[in-house]
């Protein structure tokens, strides 16, 4: 086992400031850095010692022999057993989940979030699977702490198994249902969840609050009912690893990873890379970033993806549309300039409203606001190719138009949807209607 | 890409396509519809087909029947529940309609001027909203007179109008019109009016032949409404007959003018060609007259009509046409000095035109550009009589330089019109006796209309640009607030009429133009001061169709002009043209304005009311 990197900034807000210093023995469970603002704790992951405090991170060298047991949070409220615990939003955007939870929703809902919307991922679904009993109570701790009436399960329809595995465990809960999610990306956006589960579409500067909802994904979920029955800090996480592989291209689910083990660490457990590749990314296909093999997870980290080398586009020019559901600008040129193309045009999605922080947000994920006039701007441009990194509805959009004006088409995934045997998203083919359970059960 | 509820209505009669992949089921809303400014480019490219849609407003509510892909054009068989044309979309009550037309939300007040018994109580309001006048009537000498409060049905006036205490606004200067009516024009052995009866020298051709070496004879005919079905050679003029009273000079004193009877000049050359042949009127005269056009007759007015033939290979010049134009006036001469001994029992009505000035309101200019290519167009400019001949001079001659004239110099036949090819959008003499827009800045009692300058447009560029900077100098120098440019015709003189929008524009003046457009005659050039247009055609395909003046300025044209150019004075914008012409804008800026203003606004009717001609058939419809 390599030396764990713990980065301060592992959620929304400031980064944290260290509490440790070089030399001192750490033990699984071990407070190293304390928010500066807003944020969560920190904890080590293992035993060891610490070797260094970086400006972003703490390095902690393992001990050879790791015990199972880890320091205990100390007991208070429920609440504050989340805060203590330092758990923040595990879907990947990181908010604090004390802060979170410390809404009072007056009888609302609390919406579980496990569309695990990015394909190639599959540990939420796991996770259902594997532990419902524990998730099951940790639903009902949210709902307690933030006095919500009801909770809604919302997973996609195809995940069969996992539905039917809530469906048996809801059975006699008056307060819990199940919305089923259509197969399409994105359905795992916080404000689409609500839209979908409560028919309310929310302005991108909304909080789902404004909807008497808070949505938390499933794993976050989890990791509640283990800082309250256990009294167990947040350091470790589930995750995904897949794609060119030795071995072969299928999912490994690893569950309870240790919090700051490299993305190295992982692709040798998982068999190792499988000779020439394109990118590692961290994260999803669509919203996640490359990234390099001594990187350390994090507590957002949901899915290391290996993909097979990118084609070359010889210098040719490329329009890239940038939209809130895929890639930031820097991502997409990024890809771009991996293929080997030269950026002639940009243009935004008309729904991607800019955020104050300067992240885009989509209007209403996953329905396409319209695609030609970008197409037009593209094609007198002079782009031969376009990227595109939109939802599934917007990517069918600009099929309807792109080749006809002979651009050709790339989506931001296609090199990782093709490492997957994952169709590639251009033509949409399935209902964004799905129907739901009889009663929500 | 997706529309706004504001950009439905304004294009409720486009065609309906979804932006994006719908399901069966969907109820079609503004978010599923692509927007109609980018069809053309679609259509260009082969990714859309129009054929069978639905408009916009036809599809909103209603239901699709199965799913359909983006760019989809939405038509009857997968549409369930399509709304009446009428139903137009529900759409937000927001008040900032459309960038056109926002601000013209100002009501005009009439001006109250009542006169009581013991003297005179002038009371003017400019704008204003609820406002209350109470008055003692005691003191005001019996009280016979009740005063009228104003109180205006301000829709949508965003601060709240005082009424101000401005200069009040001046009359510099005035112009009567005698009206006297004519019911029945026949020939006889002198010219005279005797009664509501005009009767028009024997023998008078050999004379009006005989003034002009290069006419080679001259007939005349009185067409009552019976003989409209006539035929005839092309219309070159129409002409109000009118003389000045005593000393009174055009523009200003008495004018007296005859009612229902109008002179029309027509002509051929001696082989038979049409006077602007390629683009003439000629044909019988009930279809190919836009009648009520301010440049046309209106129907039942008798016409007396001269087809003069001038010398073979001169009706491309110009001083073929003008001798013809000239020969005819020596009938108008005989008639007008007949008119002018016309007792006063005869006046049927009389109208007092004012020019009045408004200090304090926005001061605006209207540059009028006339043709002066010098083959066969020209103008005469400031004849001794209304339209006459006798003292004008040609602006060819003057060198199209700009010439500026009183608003009542315009009404009162300061120009007397020499024109011909694309008789559709050319402006005869009638037209400025009648000039909407002139009239309508007048009246406006929110502009300060300071004069209306005349510019040529010459043939050669070097001297279109010449003119043009002239009336940005002139423009500059009348310190105005805003212009508005009109032209007649297409083609060539835009390039002038895009220099003078660039010569005022740069100097920090917003500008306003108009002029026939639509498609055939689709601005050539352009620039970025050419923001704000207004399209004076009425035809239903947008061209030229060769049917007299029907695509003159109107005072539809006139009333969108101002409304834009008040809202650029205000700094609002005027949405940019879509690529192609879509008749629909028209239609939505003429609804926004009477929705501001609480005024229908009647629009004229185009050729389509004509019968059919024969040409028409063939060329164009």
């Amino acid at each position: 086992m390599g030396n764990l990197q713990f980065l301060l900034r592992q959620h929304v807000g400031a980064p944290c400031q260290p509490v440790v210093k070089v030399g001192d023995k750490v033990e699984k469970g071990t407070l190293i850095a304390v928010p500066a603002g807003l944020g969560a704790n920190i904890f080590s992951s293992v035993y060891g010692t610490v070797q260094d405090v970086l400006e972003d991170r703490i390095v902690v060298q393992p001990d050879e022999v790791q015990k199972e047991e880890f320091v205990p949070i100390k007991e208070g409220n429920h609440l504050d057993m989340v805060k203590e615990a330092g758990i923040v939003g595990m879907g990947g955007a990181g908010f604090p989940t004390g802060v979170k939870l410390g809404t009072d929703l007056n009888g609302g809902y609390i919406l579980i979030n496990a569309a695990e919307c990015e394909p190639g991922l599959y540990h939420n679904v796991r996770q259902i699977e594997d532990n419902m009993e524990m998730t099951l109570r940790g639903v009902k701790y949210c709902m307690e702490i933030s006095n919500a009436a009801k909770a809604i399960f919302a997973i996609k329809g195809k995940n069969k198994k996992a539905v039917e595995t809530i469906r048996e465990a809801i059975r006699n809960e008056e307060n819990i249902f199940i919305h089923l999610l259509p197969d399409i990306y994105p359905m795992g956006e916080e404000r689409a969840v609500v839209r979908e589960a409560l028919g309310k579409l929310l302005d991108p500067t909304q909080l789902p609050s404004a909807a008497d909802a808070i949505v938390v994904n499933v794993e976050t979920v989890l990791r509640v009912a283990e800082a309250i029955e256990l009294k167990k800090p947040s350091f470790s996480k589930n995750l995904t690893v897949i794609g060119k592989l030795n071995g072969g291209n299928e999912p490994h689910i690893y569950m309870d990873v240790p919090v700051g083990t490299s993305v190295e660490d992982l692709i040798e457990r998982s068999g190792g890379i499988d000779g020439v590749y394109g990118e590692i990314i961290m994260g999803g296909p669509f919203t996640g970033k490359s990234t390099t093999l001594d990187a350390p997870i994090t507590k957002t980290t949901g899915g290391i993806i290996v993909t097979i080398d990118l084609p070359d586009l010889h210098g040719a020019s490329v329009g890239l549309l940038i939209c809130a559901c895929g890639g930031s600008e820097e991502r997409m040129r990024e890809i771009c300039e991996k293929m080997n193309g030269k950026v002639v045009s940009v243009a935004r999605c008309k729904q991607a409203a800019e955020m104050k922080n300067g992240t885009l947000k989509c209007e209403d994920p996953g329905n396409c606001p319209g695609q030609a006039q970008k197409c037009l701007q593209f094609k007198k441009d002079h782009a031969e190719y376009i990227i595109i990194g939109n939802c599934s509805d917007c990517s069918n959009t600009v099929m309807g138009s792109a080749p006809k004006m002979k651009l050709k088409v790339f989506h931001q995934t296609d090199h990782v949807m093709r490492t997957i045997n994952h169709p590639v998203y251009r033509r949409l083919t399935v209902s964004k209607q799905e129907p739901q359970l009889p009663g929500g059960k | 890409m997706s529309i706004t509820a504001e950009t439905a209505k304004e294009h409720a009669k486009d065609p309906a396509v979804l932006c994006c992949r719908a399901e069966e089921g969907t109820i079609i809303e503004v978010s599923n519809l692509e927007d109609p400014a980018i069809f053309d480019d679609l259509v260009d490219s082969g990714l859309l087909n129009l054929d069978g849609a639905l408009t916009i407003g036809q599809v909103l509510g209603a239901k699709l029947t199965k799913t359909c892909d983006s760019l989809s054009p939405l038509t009857a068989d997968v549409m369930e529940g399509i709304q009446a044309v009428e139903e137009s979309a529900p759409v937000k009550a927001a008040e900032a309609a459309d960038e056109s037309v926002t601000e013209a939300a100002v009501v005009q007040t009439a001006p109250v001027a009542q006169t009581t018994a013991g003297g005179v109580l002038k009371i003017h309001i400019g704008e204003g909203k609820d406002i209350d006048i109470e008055l003692p009537l005691g003191g005001m000498g019996g009280g016979s007179a009740v005063v009228p409060a104003v109180a205006a049905p301000v829709a949508a006036v965003a601060e709240a109008a005082v009424a101000e205490v401005e200069a009040e606004a001046k009359v510099v200067r005035t112009l009567t019109r005698k009206h006297y009516k004519i019911t029945e024009v026949k020939r006889g052995p002198e010219t005279k009016i005797e009664g509501t009866t005009l009767y028009i020298r024997e023998g008078i051709e050999k004379e009006c032949v005989d003034s002009q070496k290069l006419v080679c004879d001259l007939k005349v005919e009185i067409i009552t409404p019976a003989d409209y079905h006539t035929y005839s050679e092309t219309i070159m003029d129409v002409q109000p007959i009118a003389c000045k009273e005593g000393e009174s000079e055009i523009g200003s004193g008495t004018t007296r003018v005859l009612d229902g009877v109008i002179i029309m000049v027509t002509g051929t050359d001696s082989n038979g060609v049409q006077i602007g042949e390629f683009g003439s009127s000629e044909g019988y005269l009930d279809e190919n007259i836009m009648w009520g056009r301010p440049g046309a007759p209106e129907k039942g007015e008798i016409f007396i009509k001269t087809q003069v033939t001038i010398a073979e290979g001169t009706n491309m010049e110009r001083p073929g046409p003008l001798a013809a134009h000239a020969a005819t006036d020596h009938i108008t001469q005989e008639i007008r000095e007949a008119l002018k001994e016309a007792e006063d029992s005869l006046v049927a009505d009389t109208e007092v035109f004012e020019q009045v000035r408004r200090p304090g309101k926005k001061k605006v200019v209207i540059v009028k550009e006339i043709m002066g290519q010098g083959a066969m167009h020209d103008n005469l400019v400031l004849p001794v009589e209304p339209v006459g001949v006798l003292g004008a001079k040609p602006n060819v001659d003057l060198g199209n330089v700009p010439v500026s004239v009183s608003p009542l110099e315009v009404l009162d036949g300061c120009i007397h019109a020499l024109t011909c090819i694309g008789p559709a959008s050319k402006e005869m003499s009638r037209h400025y006796w009648r000039e909407p827009l002139v009239l309508e800045a007048l009246h406006d009692t929110e502009l300060d209309l300071c004069g209306v300058i005349f510019v040529g447009s010459p043939q050669i560029n070097s001297e279109k640009f010449y003119v043009s900077k002239r009336v940005g100098m002139m423009v500059e120098m009348l310190d105005v607030d805003g212009a508005f440019v009109t032209t007649e015709g297409f083609g060539n003189n835009h390039i002038d009429f895009a220099s003078h929008h660039e010569q005022i524009g740069m100097r920090g003046i917003p500008v306003v133009g108009l002029s026939f457009c639509a498609v055939q005659g689709a601005l050539v050039v352009g620039n970025k001061y050419m923001t704000s247009m207004v399209d004076n055609n009425k035809s239903e395909s947008g061209i030229e169709n060769e049917v007299l003046a029907c695509n003159t300025l109107c005072h539809e044209d006139a009333i969108r002009a101002i409304a834009m150019l008040k809202d650029v004075m205000l700094g609002e914008e005027v949405k940019s043209a879509e690529k192609k012409w879509n008749p629909n804008v028209k239609s939505t800026n003429v609804e926004l304005i009477s929705n501001v203003t609480g005024k229908a606004i009647e629009l004229v009717q185009n050729e389509q009311s004509l019968p059919m001609s024969q040409k028409r058939k063939e060329k164009y419809d």
